[in-house]
């Protein structure tokens, strides 16, 4: 899997958010698009979320807060929610 | 002939009223006694033991010791019929035990053989006044917890409970289609646990998800209980690769198992 960076737009992290999606749950990319709701149309569950996280902190080497997860919903939203977390790292 | 059938007809229909008022007796009971263990029982057992894990070992032998009587008493009013086999798979420590759901009453027979059983339990028992007192007692696990659960479970197996699950999460549907969640699996694979399957049968079905107390089966159920042979998990995790995958892939097994199960026991 590719680095991120806080260089990167929002749809090179999208391309990272879905190749992250298919190798860590064996999802088809073909049937993953930004609107794809991630409980309801990925069968990603709770204990899958926490994993989700655990891995976007590993990669960026920080800490998301746990909250600001609970309220992503779509493919879309786990990308705003990784920019803003690289975003952090730039500060 | 007429007269036999009719003969017969009227037994059917007197043993269907009386498994009716055994039933309603049997709940009766049930929730009685709840309440005698919470004002009575626990109370008592919180003067006589001070020991905190001395006290739930002691509350779920008396659960446990209850749950057996209870069990008897459904048999013995004729409410139904109940047989167990593979028990001597559960004379182990640490067992995480997966079993189908079919009906209300499976429950009774889980708690009633299965030594030291720890459970989930959704937090309307643990508000219930009929309830609260046992589930409170027995240090049982709340399933407010979302991801915190897993490692809850893990850690009660760890300690040498056997934990009962129903990985469908509430009661099979009365088609027998099951639909199982992967928290079950994780806790398997994430904590190295081996799956004992109990697969539960009630023929007919009784007490099915959405009916009333009332509405009982034309003939009398018969309850079996299979303890059958242990899943290994290291097998899944070697295949899959990763831990989420194995949960992904045990759970799939799981269901065709358990569904396959329950087939048979309609042919």
């Amino acid at each position: 899997m590719n680095t991120l960076n806080n260089k990167m737009s929002k749809d090179e992290i999208y391309i990272w958010v879905v190749d992250m999606l298919h190798e860590m749950f064996e999802l088809e990319k073909s049937k993953i698009t930004p609107q794809s709701n991630l409980y309801t149309e990925l069968d990603i569950d709770s204990i899958d979320a926490v994993d989700i996280v655990v891995k976007m902190n590993q990669i960026t080497g920080k800490r998301l807060n746990p909250d600001v997860f609970r309220a992503v919903r779509t493919v879309q939203d786990v990308v705003n929610v990784l920019a803003q977390l690289l975003a952090e790292e730039a500060k | 002939m007429a007269n036999i059938g009719n003969g017969h007809g009227m037994f059917k229909r007197i043993n269907h009223y009386w498994r009716i008022l055994g039933t309603g007796i049997s709940f009766v009971v049930f929730g009685i006694g709840g309440i005698l263990f919470r004002i009575i029982v626990f109370p008592l057992l919180n003067i006589l033991i001070w020991n905190q894990q001395l006290r739930i070992i002691y509350a779920r032998r008396i659960i446990r010791f209850a749950f057996r009587v209870f069990a008897d008493l459904m048999s013995f009013l004729g409410v139904l019929r109940y047989n167990i086999h593979g028990l001597e798979r559960l004379e182990r420590k640490g067992l995480l035990i997966l079993a189908n759901h079919p009906t209300l009453i499976d429950t009774v027979f889980l708690m009633a053989f299965v030594k030291q059983a720890d459970c989930i339990i959704k937090s309307a028992l643990w508000h219930n006044p009929f309830t609260r007192g046992s589930v409170r007692a027995a240090g049982y696990i709340c399933n407010d917890d979302g991801p915190g659960l897993i490692e809850d479970c893990s850690a009660s197996l760890n300690n040498g409970n056997n934990l009962i699950i129903f990985p469908e999460g509430t009661r099979t549907a009365r088609d027998g289609i099951m639909e199982f969640k992967r928290g079950a699996a994780n806790i398997a694979v994430r904590g190295k646990h081996n799956v004992t399957p109990i697969v539960i049968r009630s023929v007919p079905l009784t007490l099915v998800r959405g009916e009333k107390w009332w509405q009982v089966p034309p003939t009398k159920p018969v309850i079996t209980i299979e303890v059958q042979e242990d899943i290994e998990v290291q097998t899944f995790l070697t295949r899959a690769g990763s831990e989420i995958l194995a949960a992904r892939q045990l759970t799939e097994y799981l269901q065709d198992y358990f569904m396959k199960e329950n087939n048979n026991a309609k042919t």
